[in-house]
Protein backbone atom coordinates (compact mmCIF):
# COMPACT_ATOMS: atom_id res chain seq x y z
CA UNK A 1 0.00 0.00 0.00
CA UNK A 2 1.44 3.26 -0.77
CA UNK A 3 1.17 6.54 1.42
CA UNK A 4 -1.47 8.51 1.23
CA UNK A 5 -1.04 11.62 -0.07
CA UNK A 6 -3.00 14.65 -0.36
CA UNK A 7 -1.17 17.38 -2.48
CA UNK A 8 -1.12 16.10 -6.23
CA UNK A 9 0.01 18.01 -9.09
CA UNK A 10 -2.61 17.23 -11.80
CA UNK A 11 -1.72 17.91 -16.13
CA UNK A 12 -4.74 17.74 -18.69
CA UNK A 13 -3.19 17.27 -21.79
CA UNK A 14 -6.02 18.76 -24.29
CA UNK A 15 -4.63 17.61 -27.39
CA UNK A 16 -5.65 16.56 -31.00
CA UNK A 17 -5.60 13.43 -32.19
CA UNK A 18 -5.13 11.47 -35.86
CA UNK A 19 -8.08 9.50 -36.61
CA UNK A 20 -7.45 5.81 -36.59
CA UNK A 21 -3.66 6.05 -36.50
CA UNK A 22 -2.47 4.06 -33.34
CA UNK A 23 1.04 4.93 -33.54
CA UNK A 24 1.00 8.54 -34.77
CA UNK A 25 -0.96 8.83 -31.11
CA UNK A 26 1.33 6.56 -29.34
CA UNK A 27 4.33 8.76 -30.46
CA UNK A 28 2.03 12.23 -29.15
CA UNK A 29 1.05 11.24 -26.43
CA UNK A 30 4.74 10.09 -25.49
CA UNK A 31 5.88 13.92 -26.19
CA UNK A 32 3.02 15.37 -23.99
CA UNK A 33 4.13 12.64 -21.06
CA UNK A 34 7.71 13.96 -21.37
CA UNK A 35 6.52 17.77 -21.44
CA UNK A 36 4.54 16.68 -18.18
CA UNK A 37 7.21 15.00 -16.43
CA UNK A 38 9.33 17.70 -17.13
CA UNK A 39 6.78 20.04 -15.36
CA UNK A 40 6.59 17.65 -12.09
CA UNK A 41 2.74 15.91 -13.18
CA UNK A 42 1.87 13.52 -11.19
CA UNK A 43 -1.33 12.43 -12.71
CA UNK A 44 -1.49 13.57 -15.94
CA UNK A 45 -4.82 12.89 -18.31
CA UNK A 46 -5.51 12.57 -21.65
CA UNK A 47 -8.99 13.23 -23.30
CA UNK A 48 -11.26 10.36 -24.43
CA UNK A 49 -10.39 8.07 -27.07
CA UNK A 50 -7.16 9.74 -27.34
CA UNK A 51 -5.14 6.65 -28.66
CA UNK A 52 -7.28 6.51 -31.90
CA UNK A 53 -9.53 9.27 -32.05
CA UNK A 54 -13.08 9.77 -31.58
CA UNK A 55 -15.35 9.22 -34.79
CA UNK A 56 -13.82 6.09 -35.77
CA UNK A 57 -17.68 4.42 -37.38
CA UNK A 58 -16.69 1.55 -39.25
CA UNK A 59 -13.31 1.66 -38.41
CA UNK A 60 -13.35 0.91 -34.70
CA UNK A 61 -12.73 -2.41 -35.04
CA UNK A 62 -9.55 -2.15 -36.48
CA UNK A 63 -7.76 -0.08 -33.68
CA UNK A 64 -9.42 -2.29 -30.62
CA UNK A 65 -6.56 -3.76 -28.35
CA UNK A 66 -5.98 -5.80 -25.55
CA UNK A 67 -4.34 -3.13 -23.53
CA UNK A 68 -2.76 -6.28 -20.75
CA UNK A 69 -0.63 -7.42 -23.93
CA UNK A 70 -0.84 -4.10 -26.00
CA UNK A 71 2.48 -3.19 -27.09
CA UNK A 72 0.96 0.24 -27.76
CA UNK A 73 0.27 0.42 -23.79
CA UNK A 74 3.28 -1.52 -23.18
CA UNK A 75 5.37 1.83 -24.21
CA UNK A 76 2.91 4.07 -22.44
CA UNK A 77 3.43 2.01 -18.92
CA UNK A 78 7.52 2.05 -19.55
CA UNK A 79 7.31 5.86 -20.67
CA UNK A 80 5.48 7.09 -17.35
CA UNK A 81 7.20 5.33 -14.41
CA UNK A 82 6.61 7.40 -11.40
CA UNK A 83 3.38 9.25 -13.19
CA UNK A 84 0.07 8.11 -12.88
CA UNK A 85 -1.66 8.78 -16.66
CA UNK A 86 -5.04 8.47 -18.07
CA UNK A 87 -5.48 7.32 -21.77
CA UNK A 88 -8.67 6.21 -24.00
CA UNK A 89 -8.74 3.34 -26.34
CA UNK A 90 -10.84 1.16 -27.69
CA UNK A 91 -10.70 -1.94 -25.91
CA UNK A 92 -11.45 -4.97 -27.21
CA UNK A 93 -12.01 -7.87 -24.33
CA UNK A 94 -12.27 -11.96 -24.36
CA UNK A 95 -15.90 -12.37 -26.33
CA UNK A 96 -14.90 -9.81 -28.84
CA UNK A 97 -17.37 -6.89 -27.14
CA UNK A 98 -15.82 -3.32 -28.13
CA UNK A 99 -15.78 -0.80 -25.33
CA UNK A 100 -14.65 2.94 -25.19
CA UNK A 101 -12.27 2.49 -22.09
CA UNK A 102 -9.91 5.15 -20.11
CA UNK A 103 -6.88 3.24 -18.70
CA UNK A 104 -5.13 3.92 -15.81
CA UNK A 105 -1.23 3.88 -16.17
CA UNK A 106 1.05 3.78 -12.69
CA UNK A 107 4.43 2.51 -11.40
CA UNK A 108 3.88 0.40 -14.87
CA UNK A 109 0.85 -1.13 -14.43
CA UNK A 110 -2.63 -0.67 -15.48
CA UNK A 111 -4.20 -0.09 -12.52
CA UNK A 112 -7.54 0.79 -13.33
CA UNK A 113 -10.47 0.49 -16.19
CA UNK A 114 -13.31 2.33 -16.78
CA UNK A 115 -15.24 0.82 -19.49
CA UNK A 116 -17.86 3.96 -20.19
CA UNK A 117 -21.11 2.93 -19.52
CA UNK A 118 -23.39 5.68 -21.21
CA UNK A 119 -22.73 5.42 -24.76
CA UNK A 120 -24.88 8.52 -26.54
CA UNK A 121 -26.50 7.56 -30.08
CA UNK A 122 -28.90 10.16 -30.76
CA UNK A 123 -27.42 13.42 -32.74
CA UNK A 124 -24.26 13.22 -34.34
CA UNK A 125 -23.66 10.71 -32.00
CA UNK A 126 -23.53 6.83 -32.86
CA UNK A 127 -21.65 5.10 -29.93
CA UNK A 128 -23.76 2.37 -29.39
CA UNK A 129 -23.19 0.84 -32.84
CA UNK A 130 -19.90 0.58 -32.69
CA UNK A 131 -19.15 0.04 -28.78
CA UNK A 132 -20.71 -2.05 -25.62
CA UNK A 133 -21.49 -0.42 -22.88
CA UNK A 134 -19.49 -0.70 -19.14
CA UNK A 135 -21.49 -2.08 -16.39
CA UNK A 136 -19.74 -1.93 -13.87
CA UNK A 137 -18.13 1.23 -11.82
CA UNK A 138 -15.23 0.94 -9.91
CA UNK A 139 -12.89 3.26 -7.48
CA UNK A 140 -9.41 3.59 -8.90
CA UNK A 141 -6.73 4.39 -6.85
CA UNK A 142 -4.73 7.30 -6.97
CA UNK A 143 -1.45 7.51 -4.64
CA UNK A 144 -3.33 5.83 -2.28
CA UNK A 145 -6.53 7.70 -2.52
CA UNK A 146 -9.83 7.20 -3.87
CA UNK A 147 -9.73 8.50 -7.64
CA UNK A 148 -13.10 8.60 -9.86
CA UNK A 149 -12.01 8.07 -13.48
CA UNK A 150 -15.34 9.11 -16.41
CA UNK A 151 -16.12 9.20 -19.41
CA UNK A 152 -17.82 12.14 -20.88
CA UNK A 153 -21.89 11.15 -21.36
CA UNK A 154 -21.26 9.19 -17.82
CA UNK A 155 -21.15 12.90 -17.11
CA UNK A 156 -24.64 13.75 -18.17
CA UNK A 157 -26.08 11.60 -15.88
CA UNK A 158 -25.70 12.20 -11.97
CA UNK A 159 -25.44 9.34 -10.67
CA UNK A 160 -21.69 7.83 -11.53
CA UNK A 161 -19.96 10.90 -10.16
CA UNK A 162 -22.10 10.75 -7.12
CA UNK A 163 -21.74 7.16 -6.38
CA UNK A 164 -17.90 7.78 -6.45
CA UNK A 165 -18.06 10.94 -4.30
CA UNK A 166 -20.38 8.57 -1.94
CA UNK A 167 -17.61 5.74 -1.89
CA UNK A 168 -15.22 8.17 -1.07
CA UNK A 169 -13.69 10.12 -3.90
CA UNK A 170 -12.60 13.38 -3.74
CA UNK A 171 -11.09 13.55 -7.28
CA UNK A 172 -13.07 13.08 -9.85
CA UNK A 173 -11.56 12.91 -13.74
CA UNK A 174 -13.71 12.86 -16.78
CA UNK A 175 -11.86 12.82 -20.14
CA UNK A 176 -13.87 13.72 -23.08
CA UNK A 177 -14.29 14.25 -26.86
CA UNK A 178 -17.06 16.45 -26.94
CA UNK A 179 -17.82 17.64 -30.14
CA UNK A 180 -18.30 21.65 -30.02
CA UNK A 181 -20.52 24.92 -30.98
CA UNK A 182 -19.92 28.25 -31.24
CA UNK A 183 -22.51 31.02 -30.47
CA UNK A 184 -22.24 34.54 -29.45
CA UNK A 185 -20.55 34.73 -26.38
CA UNK A 186 -16.72 33.77 -25.81
CA UNK A 187 -17.26 31.03 -24.23
CA UNK A 188 -18.58 28.36 -27.17
CA UNK A 189 -21.75 27.09 -25.67
CA UNK A 190 -21.06 23.84 -25.44
CA UNK A 191 -18.69 24.52 -22.70
CA UNK A 192 -21.40 26.51 -20.65
CA UNK A 193 -23.18 23.37 -20.69
CA UNK A 194 -19.89 21.29 -19.23
CA UNK A 195 -18.95 23.89 -16.73
CA UNK A 196 -22.28 24.24 -15.74
CA UNK A 197 -21.92 20.62 -14.72
CA UNK A 198 -18.56 20.21 -13.51
CA UNK A 199 -19.01 23.28 -11.24
CA UNK A 200 -22.62 21.97 -10.17
CA UNK A 201 -20.75 18.47 -9.17
CA UNK A 202 -18.27 19.65 -7.52
CA UNK A 203 -20.28 21.34 -5.20
CA UNK A 204 -23.04 18.75 -4.55
CA UNK A 205 -20.51 16.14 -4.44
CA UNK A 206 -17.75 18.51 -2.52
CA UNK A 207 -14.97 17.03 -4.60
CA UNK A 208 -12.13 18.17 -7.36
CA UNK A 209 -13.67 17.59 -10.66
CA UNK A 210 -11.06 17.85 -13.71
CA UNK A 211 -12.44 17.96 -16.97
CA UNK A 212 -9.89 17.18 -20.01
CA UNK A 213 -11.31 17.64 -23.83
CA UNK A 214 -9.73 17.27 -26.71
CA UNK A 215 -9.20 20.01 -29.89
CA UNK A 216 -8.96 19.49 -33.44
CA UNK A 217 -11.27 18.47 -36.56
CA UNK A 218 -12.75 15.53 -37.33
CA UNK A 219 -14.81 15.07 -40.13
CA UNK A 220 -16.42 18.65 -39.88
CA UNK A 221 -16.90 18.36 -36.50
CA UNK A 222 -14.09 20.19 -33.86
CA UNK A 223 -13.79 19.78 -30.23
CA UNK A 224 -13.70 22.79 -28.38
CA UNK A 225 -10.77 22.37 -25.45
CA UNK A 226 -11.43 24.39 -22.58
CA UNK A 227 -10.27 21.73 -20.20
CA UNK A 228 -10.71 22.68 -16.62
CA UNK A 229 -10.22 22.19 -13.05
CA UNK A 230 -12.77 22.62 -10.54
CA UNK A 231 -12.10 23.23 -6.22
CA UNK A 232 -14.81 21.40 -4.04
CA UNK A 233 -17.57 24.06 -4.08
CA UNK A 234 -17.74 24.67 -7.60
CA UNK A 235 -14.97 27.70 -8.01
CA UNK A 236 -13.11 27.21 -10.98
CA UNK A 237 -9.43 26.79 -10.36
CA UNK A 238 -7.80 27.09 -14.14
CA UNK A 239 -8.95 26.90 -17.65
CA UNK A 240 -6.83 25.61 -20.73
CA UNK A 241 -7.64 27.67 -23.82
CA UNK A 242 -10.22 26.79 -26.67
CA UNK A 243 -9.08 25.52 -29.73
CA UNK A 244 -5.65 24.57 -29.39
CA UNK A 245 -3.29 22.00 -27.95
CA UNK A 246 -2.17 22.65 -24.05
CA UNK A 247 -0.98 21.58 -21.61
CA UNK A 248 -3.17 22.88 -18.07
CA UNK A 249 -1.23 22.09 -14.79
CA UNK A 250 -2.01 22.82 -11.20
CA UNK A 251 -1.58 21.56 -7.88
CA UNK A 252 -4.36 20.23 -5.89
CA UNK A 253 -4.81 19.22 -2.09
CA UNK A 254 -7.94 16.90 -1.13
CA UNK A 255 -7.90 18.03 2.11
CA UNK A 256 -9.59 21.14 0.39
CA UNK A 257 -12.68 18.60 0.00
CA UNK A 258 -12.45 17.85 3.48
CA UNK A 259 -11.67 21.17 4.96
CA UNK A 260 -15.57 21.87 2.60
CA UNK A 261 -17.31 18.49 3.94
CA UNK A 262 -16.44 19.19 7.76
CA UNK A 263 -18.65 22.76 6.81
CA UNK A 264 -20.89 21.43 4.12
CA UNK A 265 -21.67 17.66 4.92
CA UNK A 266 -24.20 17.43 2.46
CA UNK A 267 -22.16 13.82 1.41
CA UNK A 268 -22.71 12.78 4.67
CA UNK A 269 -26.53 13.66 4.86
CA UNK A 270 -27.58 12.27 2.18
CA UNK A 271 -30.04 9.52 2.80
CA UNK A 272 -31.55 6.33 0.97
CA UNK A 273 -34.42 5.92 3.13
CA UNK A 274 -37.01 8.61 1.55
CA UNK A 275 -40.20 7.28 0.61
CA UNK A 276 -41.80 8.02 -2.82
CA UNK A 277 -45.60 8.42 -2.16
CA UNK A 278 -48.15 7.93 -5.14
CA UNK B 1 -39.93 29.15 -26.80
CA UNK B 2 -38.07 31.05 -28.86
CA UNK B 3 -39.55 35.07 -29.18
CA UNK B 4 -39.24 36.18 -32.76
CA UNK B 5 -37.65 39.19 -31.36
CA UNK B 6 -34.34 36.88 -30.02
CA UNK B 7 -33.54 34.98 -32.82
CA UNK B 8 -31.60 37.71 -34.97
CA UNK B 9 -29.60 37.68 -31.65
CA UNK B 10 -28.87 33.76 -30.87
CA UNK B 11 -27.72 33.95 -34.83
CA UNK B 12 -24.62 36.09 -33.64
CA UNK B 13 -21.31 34.34 -33.43
CA UNK B 14 -18.56 35.24 -31.67
CA UNK B 15 -16.39 36.65 -34.30
CA UNK B 16 -12.84 35.26 -32.87
CA UNK B 17 -13.50 31.76 -32.01
CA UNK B 18 -16.02 31.18 -35.49
CA UNK B 19 -12.73 32.78 -37.78
CA UNK B 20 -10.47 30.55 -35.18
CA UNK B 21 -12.04 27.13 -35.60
CA UNK B 22 -13.20 27.39 -39.56
CA UNK B 23 -9.65 28.40 -40.55
CA UNK B 24 -8.47 25.29 -38.15
CA UNK B 25 -10.76 23.03 -40.64
CA UNK B 26 -9.42 24.44 -43.61
CA UNK B 27 -5.71 23.77 -42.50
CA UNK B 28 -6.83 20.36 -41.17
CA UNK B 29 -8.18 19.44 -44.51
CA UNK B 30 -5.15 20.33 -46.28
CA UNK B 31 -3.48 18.37 -44.22
CA UNK B 32 -5.33 15.33 -44.28
CA UNK B 33 -5.28 15.41 -47.49
CA UNK B 34 -1.79 15.48 -47.91
CA UNK B 35 -2.33 18.58 -50.14
CA UNK B 36 -0.59 21.58 -50.75
CA UNK B 37 -3.27 24.14 -50.82
CA UNK B 38 -7.08 25.26 -51.42
CA UNK B 39 -8.58 26.25 -54.84
CA UNK B 40 -11.62 28.46 -54.86
CA UNK B 41 -13.73 30.34 -57.47
CA UNK B 42 -13.74 34.25 -56.45
CA UNK B 43 -17.40 35.42 -58.32
CA UNK B 44 -16.98 38.90 -56.55
CA UNK B 45 -19.85 37.54 -53.90
CA UNK B 46 -19.45 37.43 -50.08
CA UNK B 47 -19.52 34.16 -49.69
CA UNK B 48 -16.83 33.54 -51.90
CA UNK B 49 -15.28 36.13 -50.63
CA UNK B 50 -15.33 34.84 -46.88
CA UNK B 51 -14.29 31.63 -47.55
CA UNK B 52 -11.12 32.73 -49.56
CA UNK B 53 -10.46 35.17 -46.26
CA UNK B 54 -10.83 32.27 -44.63
CA UNK B 55 -8.47 29.98 -46.59
CA UNK B 56 -6.19 33.18 -46.42
CA UNK B 57 -6.18 33.14 -42.71
CA UNK B 58 -5.84 28.55 -42.57
CA UNK B 59 -2.95 28.27 -44.78
CA UNK B 60 -1.60 31.95 -46.20
CA UNK B 61 -1.69 33.63 -49.33
CA UNK B 62 0.70 31.79 -51.19
CA UNK B 63 -1.29 28.56 -50.77
CA UNK B 64 -4.46 29.74 -52.06
CA UNK B 65 -5.29 29.39 -55.38
CA UNK B 66 -8.23 32.08 -56.59
CA UNK B 67 -9.79 32.16 -60.13
CA UNK B 68 -12.20 34.26 -61.47
CA UNK B 69 -14.68 32.62 -64.25
CA UNK B 70 -17.05 35.63 -66.07
CA UNK B 71 -19.08 34.57 -68.94
CA UNK B 72 -19.97 37.07 -71.57
CA UNK B 73 -23.65 38.32 -69.58
CA UNK B 74 -21.79 38.63 -66.25
CA UNK B 75 -22.28 41.35 -64.48
CA UNK B 76 -19.12 44.07 -64.94
CA UNK B 77 -19.25 44.71 -61.58
CA UNK B 78 -18.95 41.49 -60.66
CA UNK B 79 -14.83 41.54 -62.06
CA UNK B 80 -14.56 44.86 -60.10
CA UNK B 81 -15.52 42.88 -57.23
CA UNK B 82 -13.66 39.75 -57.19
CA UNK B 83 -10.43 41.98 -57.88
CA UNK B 84 -11.19 43.88 -54.41
CA UNK B 85 -11.43 41.11 -52.80
CA UNK B 86 -8.16 39.78 -54.07
CA UNK B 87 -6.46 42.65 -53.54
CA UNK B 88 -7.65 43.07 -50.53
CA UNK B 89 -6.37 39.37 -49.76
CA UNK B 90 -3.57 39.47 -51.26
CA UNK B 91 -4.40 36.84 -53.94
CA UNK B 92 -3.39 36.75 -57.04
CA UNK B 93 -6.34 36.15 -59.27
CA UNK B 94 -6.74 34.04 -62.40
CA UNK B 95 -9.44 34.70 -65.24
CA UNK B 96 -10.57 32.24 -67.24
CA UNK B 97 -13.86 33.07 -69.51
CA UNK B 98 -16.29 30.11 -69.53
CA UNK B 99 -18.07 31.38 -72.70
CA UNK B 100 -16.58 29.14 -75.61
CA UNK B 101 -16.94 26.53 -73.65
CA UNK B 102 -20.63 26.89 -72.18
CA UNK B 103 -21.67 27.80 -75.72
CA UNK B 104 -20.48 25.42 -77.91
CA UNK B 105 -22.48 23.01 -76.10
CA UNK B 106 -25.61 24.97 -76.53
CA UNK B 107 -25.31 26.49 -80.20
CA UNK B 108 -24.27 22.44 -80.77
CA UNK B 109 -27.07 20.46 -79.13
CA UNK B 110 -29.37 22.93 -78.11
CA UNK B 111 -29.65 26.83 -79.13
CA UNK B 112 -33.11 27.16 -77.27
CA UNK B 113 -32.21 26.00 -73.75
CA UNK B 114 -33.67 28.61 -71.42
CA UNK B 115 -31.35 30.90 -68.91
CA UNK B 116 -32.00 28.18 -65.64
CA UNK B 117 -30.40 25.11 -67.76
CA UNK B 118 -27.48 27.94 -69.23
CA UNK B 119 -26.93 29.05 -65.43
CA UNK B 120 -26.35 25.40 -64.20
CA UNK B 121 -23.73 24.65 -66.76
CA UNK B 122 -22.05 27.73 -65.91
CA UNK B 123 -22.37 26.77 -62.48
CA UNK B 124 -20.78 22.97 -63.56
CA UNK B 125 -18.38 24.26 -65.79
CA UNK B 126 -16.53 26.65 -63.61
CA UNK B 127 -16.74 23.32 -60.99
CA UNK B 128 -14.85 21.31 -63.71
CA UNK B 129 -12.24 23.75 -64.35
CA UNK B 130 -11.49 24.71 -60.40
CA UNK B 131 -11.19 20.51 -60.47
CA UNK B 132 -9.13 20.22 -63.27
CA UNK B 133 -6.91 22.63 -61.43
CA UNK B 134 -7.28 21.18 -57.95
CA UNK B 135 -5.56 18.03 -60.19
CA UNK B 136 -3.12 20.23 -61.17
CA UNK B 137 -1.57 22.07 -58.19
CA UNK B 138 -2.20 19.31 -56.47
CA UNK B 139 -5.12 21.60 -53.84
CA UNK B 140 -8.44 21.09 -52.55
CA UNK B 141 -11.66 22.53 -53.90
CA UNK B 142 -13.08 24.93 -51.19
CA UNK B 143 -17.01 25.32 -51.01
CA UNK B 144 -18.59 28.11 -51.12
CA UNK B 145 -22.31 27.47 -50.61
CA UNK B 146 -23.79 28.48 -47.49
CA UNK B 147 -26.22 26.62 -45.35
CA UNK B 148 -29.18 29.07 -46.20
CA UNK B 149 -29.10 28.55 -49.89
CA UNK B 150 -27.69 24.62 -49.27
CA UNK B 151 -31.08 24.17 -46.91
CA UNK B 152 -33.03 26.05 -50.10
CA UNK B 153 -31.61 24.30 -52.63
CA UNK B 154 -30.45 27.38 -54.38
CA UNK B 155 -27.61 25.94 -55.77
CA UNK B 156 -26.53 23.98 -59.19
CA UNK B 157 -26.15 20.18 -58.35
CA UNK B 158 -22.25 19.23 -59.15
CA UNK B 159 -22.31 22.85 -59.67
CA UNK B 160 -21.61 25.12 -57.39
CA UNK B 161 -22.04 23.07 -54.43
CA UNK B 162 -19.61 20.45 -55.80
CA UNK B 163 -16.65 21.00 -53.03
CA UNK B 164 -14.03 18.73 -51.29
CA UNK B 165 -14.22 20.79 -48.27
CA UNK B 166 -16.61 23.95 -47.15
CA UNK B 167 -15.85 25.99 -44.19
CA UNK B 168 -19.17 28.25 -44.40
CA UNK B 169 -22.00 25.69 -45.33
CA UNK B 170 -22.83 25.70 -41.73
CA UNK B 171 -23.06 29.46 -41.61
CA UNK B 172 -26.42 31.32 -42.42
CA UNK B 173 -26.45 34.22 -44.64
CA UNK B 174 -26.41 36.89 -42.33
CA UNK B 175 -23.51 34.68 -39.97
CA UNK B 176 -21.82 34.98 -43.34
CA UNK B 177 -22.27 38.94 -43.35
CA UNK B 178 -21.11 39.45 -39.84
CA UNK B 179 -17.99 37.20 -40.18
CA UNK B 180 -17.06 38.82 -43.91
CA UNK B 181 -17.46 42.19 -42.08
CA UNK B 182 -15.19 41.20 -38.78
CA UNK B 183 -11.90 39.84 -41.65
CA UNK B 184 -12.44 43.35 -43.39
CA UNK B 185 -14.03 42.00 -46.40
CA UNK B 186 -14.39 45.42 -48.65
CA UNK B 187 -17.90 46.58 -47.82
CA UNK B 188 -19.24 47.02 -51.48
CA UNK B 189 -19.32 43.19 -51.70
CA UNK B 190 -20.99 42.51 -48.31
CA UNK B 191 -23.81 45.00 -49.03
CA UNK B 192 -24.61 44.12 -52.53
CA UNK B 193 -27.66 42.18 -53.21
CA UNK B 194 -26.77 38.72 -53.21
CA UNK B 195 -26.96 36.96 -56.81
CA UNK B 196 -25.52 33.71 -58.93
CA UNK B 197 -24.89 36.22 -61.84
CA UNK B 198 -26.29 33.53 -64.10
CA UNK B 199 -28.28 36.47 -66.31
CA UNK B 200 -28.38 39.91 -66.26
CA UNK B 201 -30.11 41.32 -63.28
CA UNK B 202 -30.47 38.07 -61.37
CA UNK B 203 -31.12 38.36 -57.54
CA UNK B 204 -31.39 35.63 -55.16
CA UNK B 205 -33.98 37.43 -53.21
CA UNK B 206 -35.55 38.45 -56.33
CA UNK B 207 -35.58 34.57 -57.64
CA UNK B 208 -36.08 32.91 -54.22
CA UNK B 209 -39.54 35.57 -53.40
CA UNK B 210 -38.04 36.80 -49.99
CA UNK B 211 -35.08 38.37 -48.24
CA UNK B 212 -32.16 36.32 -46.64
CA UNK B 213 -32.39 38.22 -43.35
CA UNK B 214 -36.29 36.53 -42.56
CA UNK B 215 -35.43 33.37 -44.35
CA UNK B 216 -32.45 32.63 -42.39
CA UNK B 217 -34.89 33.43 -39.06
CA UNK B 218 -37.36 30.76 -40.08
CA UNK B 219 -34.26 28.22 -41.42
CA UNK B 220 -33.33 28.55 -37.73
CA UNK B 221 -36.81 27.95 -36.38
CA UNK B 222 -37.56 25.35 -38.18
CA UNK B 223 -33.81 23.05 -39.27
CA UNK B 224 -32.42 24.03 -35.57
CA UNK B 225 -34.86 24.44 -33.42
CA UNK B 226 -37.85 21.74 -34.53
CA UNK B 227 -40.23 24.29 -34.76
CA UNK B 228 -43.37 23.57 -36.81
CA UNK B 229 -44.47 25.56 -39.74
CA UNK B 230 -47.56 26.54 -37.94
CA UNK B 231 -45.16 27.43 -34.52
CA UNK B 232 -42.85 29.68 -36.90
CA UNK B 233 -45.87 31.62 -38.33
CA UNK B 234 -47.58 32.27 -34.98
CA UNK B 235 -44.19 34.07 -34.34
CA UNK B 236 -45.25 36.45 -37.02
CA UNK B 237 -43.65 35.44 -39.91
CA UNK B 238 -45.02 35.82 -43.00
CA UNK B 239 -47.50 32.82 -43.95
CA UNK B 240 -46.88 33.01 -47.44
CA UNK B 241 -42.72 32.83 -46.88
CA UNK B 242 -42.84 30.27 -44.56
CA UNK B 243 -44.58 27.74 -47.01
CA UNK B 244 -42.39 28.64 -49.63
CA UNK B 245 -39.58 28.04 -47.80
CA UNK B 246 -40.91 24.38 -46.50
CA UNK B 247 -41.19 23.51 -49.96
CA UNK B 248 -38.00 24.46 -51.03
CA UNK B 249 -36.41 23.02 -48.21
CA UNK B 250 -38.50 19.95 -48.74
CA UNK B 251 -37.96 19.48 -52.50
CA UNK B 252 -34.06 20.10 -52.44
CA UNK B 253 -33.04 17.45 -50.04
CA UNK B 254 -31.65 15.70 -53.21
CA UNK B 255 -28.90 17.80 -53.51
CA UNK B 256 -27.98 17.42 -49.67
CA UNK B 257 -27.91 13.86 -49.95
CA UNK B 258 -24.59 13.03 -52.68
CA UNK B 259 -23.62 9.47 -53.63
CA UNK B 260 -26.99 7.48 -52.97
CA UNK B 261 -25.89 4.33 -53.51
CA UNK B 262 -28.83 1.85 -54.27
CA UNK B 263 -27.59 -1.20 -51.94
CA UNK B 264 -27.30 -5.32 -52.61
CA UNK B 265 -24.49 -6.49 -51.01
CA UNK B 266 -24.99 -5.90 -47.15
CA UNK B 267 -21.58 -3.73 -47.50
CA UNK B 268 -22.44 -0.89 -49.17
CA UNK B 269 -20.43 2.60 -49.36
CA UNK B 270 -21.65 4.96 -46.77
CA UNK B 271 -24.44 3.01 -45.76
CA UNK B 272 -22.86 -0.39 -44.23
CA UNK B 273 -18.97 1.08 -44.64
CA UNK B 274 -18.64 4.68 -42.69
CA UNK B 275 -14.91 5.10 -43.26
CA UNK B 276 -14.34 8.61 -41.97
CA UNK B 277 -12.56 10.59 -44.61
CA UNK B 278 -10.25 11.98 -41.99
Amino acid sequence: MQERRSKIKVGLAQIDARLGDLEFNLAHHLEWIGQARAEGVELLLFPELSLTGYRLLHLTPRVAIHPETSPIIARLREAAPGMAVVVGCVEEDDNGALYNSALLLEGGEISHVHRKLYLPTYGIFQEGRFFSEGRKLRMAKLFGNPFGVLICEDFWHSDPAEKLARHGAKLIGIVSASPGRIGPDEMPPSQEAWESLTRASALLNTAWIVYCGRVGWEEGTFYTGGSHIVRPGGELLARAPYLEEHLLTAEIDLREADRLRWRLPILADERSDIEWVE
Amino acid sequence: MIRKDEVAGRLKLNEALAVAALADFLRDGVENAGCTGLVLGLSGGVDSALAAALAVRAIGTERVHAFFLPYRSSEPQSAVDAGAVAAKLGLKLTSIDITPQVDIYFDRVDPQADRVRRGNKMARERMTILFDQSKKLGALVTGTSNKSEILLGYSTVFGDNASSLNPIGDLYKQQVWQLARHLGIPEQVVTKRPSADLWPGQTSEGELGFEYAMADEVLYLMFDQGLTADEVVDRGYPEAVVARIVHLERANRFKRRLMLIARLSGSAINLDREIPRD
